[in-house]
């Protein structure tokens, strides 16, 4: 059972609910819709993050496999020397994205501008190269990975609370107004009949003088 | 007798704040996509301040579907409006341009109506997972 608004029995009140239950029904329409919005990016962001991360496992388990063989090759003295020559930062853009009014954060690794390998090339067989190259694309999976998981939660987060307010307006603040504005004009109704009632036994207790 | 429930009164905040969002992080102006392509970071700033980042890869694709003729015709973000109880959506459509990437995205033919190619939900995930960046949802004024 909705329960009535406290408000003074008045026309003008009866007016500004009405105008209430207009606004709260025309928002309850622009939530719905972006409630639906939200839960169709958070299943396709949900996807994209199972892909992402099968996709980081078996990067990292096909780099770690080369790794191993390349250490196994070069020995871990010789290879540390090659690769401490070759360490570089790495740059990645930040920035954010908004979904439907959820701002959701959005990275993207740079490409990197060397072409050449600091390591020597001469010295160094193809598969630390292809250990390498396994070793950047683990992290542009990592990534893709951080950017999906931190969308999804914030999505998660946001169908929560749009959800809350839906139920809200459906089940509290909708029926609580209409229920209210019938009650008013029930009152309303019961004052003119009293009214006219009154004005009957007016008009009778005239006549009877 | 007048004050109003505090749960009530919350509620209406919220609901005052749901409408203040929903169309904040629309972009003050679109940019064309020939420009885009040239910038270091490509990005936009939306009605709330805070900024909106185009991925470079996003980019490159859609100038991969079209020629610089095009590339200089397509604004960016691309519009989705949203209408109210209704399944279908639509993406606001000014030039050949963005009739040409919605096709070549979806590997179908599209043609606009009223200046607005009409989608349905299936096909705007197709979009979404291909132009994540590039695409922004517009609640339409109409219901505003």
């Amino acid at each position: 059972m909705p329960q009535l608004i406290k408000v003074r029995p008045t026309k003008i009140e009866l007016i500004r609910l009405r105008r209430r239950l207009s606004l709260s029904q025309r928002i309850q329409k622009i939530v719905k819709d972006r409630l639906s919005i939200l839960t169709m990016e958070f299943l396709q962001v949900a996807r994209e993050t199972v892909e992402a991360k099968e996709n980081l496992l078996a990067s990292f388990a096909e780099a770690y496999k080369a790794q191993s063989i390349v250490t196994g090759y070069y020995g871990y003295i010789a290879l540390e020397k090659e690769l401490v020559a070759s360490e570089k930062d790495i740059e990645i853009a930040g920035g954010s994205r908004s979904i439907a009014g959820t701002v959701v954060p959005s990275f993207e690794l740079e490409e990197s501008k060397e072409v050449v390998r600091r390591y020597n090339l001469v010295d160094t067989s193809s598969w630390l190269d292809q250990s390498a190259q396994l070793f950047e694309k683990c992290l542009e999976a990592t990534v893709t990975l951080a950017e999906l998981q931190s969308s999804l939660e914030r999505l998660g987060r946001e169908i929560n609370r749009t959800k809350r307010i839906v139920n809200a307006l459906e089940h509290l603040i909708i029926p609580s107004l209409v229920e209210t504005i019938k009650y008013l004009n029930m009152m309303f109704e019961e004052r003119d009949r009293e009214e006219k009632s009154r004005l009957k036994r007016v008009k009778v207790l005239i006549e009877r003088r | 007798m007048n004050k109003e429930l505090p749960y009530d009164r919350i509620l209406q905040e919220c609901l005052r704040g749901e409408l203040r969002v929903v169309n904040a992080h629309l972009p003050c102006k679109q940019k064309l996509l020939s420009d885009l392509l040239r910038e270091e970071f490509p990005h936009l700033v939306c009605n709330d301040g805070s900024t909106h980042l185009f991925k470079k890869k996003e980019l490159k694709y859609l100038a991969g579907l079209l020629d610089s003729k095009e590339q200089e015709e397509l604004p960016l973000p691309l519009l989705i409006e949203v209408n109210p109880g209704q399944d279908q959506m639509a993406i606001l459509c000014r030039s050949r341009s963005e009739e040409k990437v919605i096709s070549r995205v979806l590997n179908m033919i599209v043609k606009p109506r009223q200046n607005k190619i009409i989608l349905h939900s299936p096909h705007l995930a197709l979009l979404r997972k291909h132009l994540k960046t590039t695409t922004q949802y517009l609640f339409s004024p109409d219901i505003l």
